[in-house]
């Protein structure tokens, strides 16, 4: 699948399959689901974008994306999902030490957005 | 730094004591049976915000396990709340079909009408229309057949209901002080929303409890919030059957990258500094420039949490002794720019990382004291919440008795 990201942003066009998701729900889903690397690998290539990402999103008024930037944001929020269990908990996919997080139910998770 | 008496609370609430408190209350079916007949069916329990219920003819269900019962909260066009029981006066079917613990819905005409047979009730509660009317007989008489009402009555946007036939006191006065503590923050505004809510094999004190002290902060939270909270409370102040404390910072933490550049974008983060405050002059009384949140306790099962930016709720509904509903929402004002709603995303998911972790141990603590090895609860002077619900408990079942 080709993924088209805006101008300055093609490095990340090869994670736009696998992580740009619309839902809190399938972000999470994705990152219970990810290895250690990969979470790794995924928070190693955007963070380095993500002063850029939040400048570009923000030439748009909210709910307000062109297609394109609109990847770039559910990209974006998909570092939400994964950054604290790099920067916290060394890499597990899980929160540690946490209850079962499929019993914890999100009322907005299935919103776009 | 002043020395601080290691007992300062107990010291501020001698009556409290400090012995031991018993373990058997959390895992007693008998107590759990008195507590549902002298707490729940008596006191006011928040049901719903204001801004849910907002339209004329828009209406909240909300279910009772512990009552066995849902009730049904509506605006009427006269922009008045009423309380129903969600009983059809007919044959007792649900009035309103229920999705789930809580269902919305909304009557341009502001009735209700059973899908059952079609009886239709007003916004007032009064039976309106009966299909084949002529058909029942001279005896049945609509005007004494209106829905079952429930007291209802709102305090900063928050509707509470009171399962009362005649409740002892107002919500004005039940609230108290309380009221007055809470109140002038401006809950109306943060109206964007995330909702969790989970079912806990466990009793509702013990889920009440894990919440209710920030000694576990550098254990629980060592994850989600590494040395970011201060163990010991700040002005704790108990007003009758409530209870509040500030919960502060431990300021020398620095953010990871990613967290450092959330903080920059945030409107709606525990740790982020804001430069005015929307906290009401009551909060933080001390001034403490490390004070994070107010963690408050509106008797018996609403956590009421307020910062700068954010404000959260946690409630526990009994549903068994051994059975509760967690209901965990964090409120924000809705983010204006992409990069807002994006720093929005990061703040949330790690608030929801600490619920994971505060949940964790409750089921836990329940089977471990219901094995019955060990009888008591020991306390020290920074869990001085806990010491208060219990006793208020206590004092509520055996004043009844």
């Amino acid at each position: 699948m080709s993924a088209n990201l805006p101008k300055g942003f093609e490095a990340l066009a090869p994670l736009v399959e696998d992580w740009a998701l619309p839902t809190q729900n399938a972000r999470q889903a994705k990152r219970r689901s990810s290895s250690t690397e990969s979470l790794q690998a995924f928070y190693d290539a955007v963070v380095p974008l993500l002063p850029k990402i939040l400048a570009h999103v923000d030439e748009f008024p909210m709910g307000e994306l062109l297609e394109d930037s609109q990847l770039l944001l559910y990209l974006s929020l998909a570092l939400a999902e994964v950054a604290p269990h790099i920067e916290l908990y060394r890499g597990d996919p899980n929160v540690p030490h946490s209850f079962e997080e499929e019993r914890f139910i999100a009322e907005h998770g299935e919103h776009t957005g | 730094m002043n020395s601080v008496s290691a007992h300062r609370w107990s010291e501020k609430y001698p009556h409290l004591g400090q012995g031991p408190i018993p373990a058997e209350p959390c895992v007693s079916e008998d107590h759990y049976r008195r507590e549902i007949a002298h707490v729940f069916n008596t006191s006011w329990l928040y049901v719903a915000r204001e801004e849910e219920i907002a339209e004329p003819g828009s209406y909240k269900v909300k279910r009772l396990a512990f009552a066995d019962s849902s009730v049904i909260v509506m605006r009427g066009k006269d922009g008045t709340l009423r309380g129903f029981h969600n009983v059809c006066s007919h044959r007792g079917n649900k009035v309103v079909t229920e999705t789930g613990e809580e269902t919305f819905g909304h009557s341009k005409a502001a009735v209700l009408s059973c899908r059952f047979h079609g009886w239709v009730y007003n916004a007032e509660g009064a039976l309106v229309n009966v299909p084949e009317e002529e058909r029942f007989y001279a005896c049945f008489d609509k005007d004494q057949n209106g829905l079952a009402s429930v007291h209802v009555d709102v305090w900063q946007g928050f509707v509470f209901l009171n399962l009362a036939p005649e409740p002892a006191q107002t919500l004005h006065d039940f609230l108290g002080d309380y009221g007055s503590h809470m109140a002038g923050y401006p809950y109306a505004e943060m109206d964007h929303s995330y909702k969790y809510y989970t079912y806990l094999d466990c009793n509702w004190k013990i889920a009440h409890d894990a919440f209710a002290e920030a000694y576990h902060v550098n254990t629980i939270h060592a994850g989600s919030f590494p040395d970011v909270f201060s163990t010991g409370l700040s002005d704790v102040q108990l007003f009758g059957p409530h209870r509040t404390c500030g919960v502060c910072l431990n300021m020398s933490t620095a953010p990871e990258p990613v967290a450092a550049i959330a903080q920059q974008h945030a409107r709606g983060s525990l740790v982020a500094k804001a430069e005015r405050t929307m906290l009401p002059p009551s909060i933080n009384p001390s001034g403490r420039e490390d004070f994070a949140f107010e963690l408050s306790v509106a008797f018996p099962n609403l956590f009421l949490h307020i910062s700068e930016g954010i404000w959260f709720t946690h409630q526990f509904w009994p549903i068994a002794h051994d059975k509760t509903l967690w209901e965990g929402k964090y409120y924000v004002r809705a983010p204006r720019t992409n990069s807002e709603r994006w720093a929005l995303e990061h703040a949330q998911l790690l608030q929801r990382n600490a619920w994971l972790e505060d949940t964790q141990t409750m089921e836990n603590t329940h089977r471990a004291i219901a094995s019955g090895a060990k009888r008591l609860i020991n306390l020290q002077d920074e869990e001085i919440l806990i010491r208060h619900a219990h006793h208020v408990i206590a004092q509520c079942v055996s004043a009844a008795e």
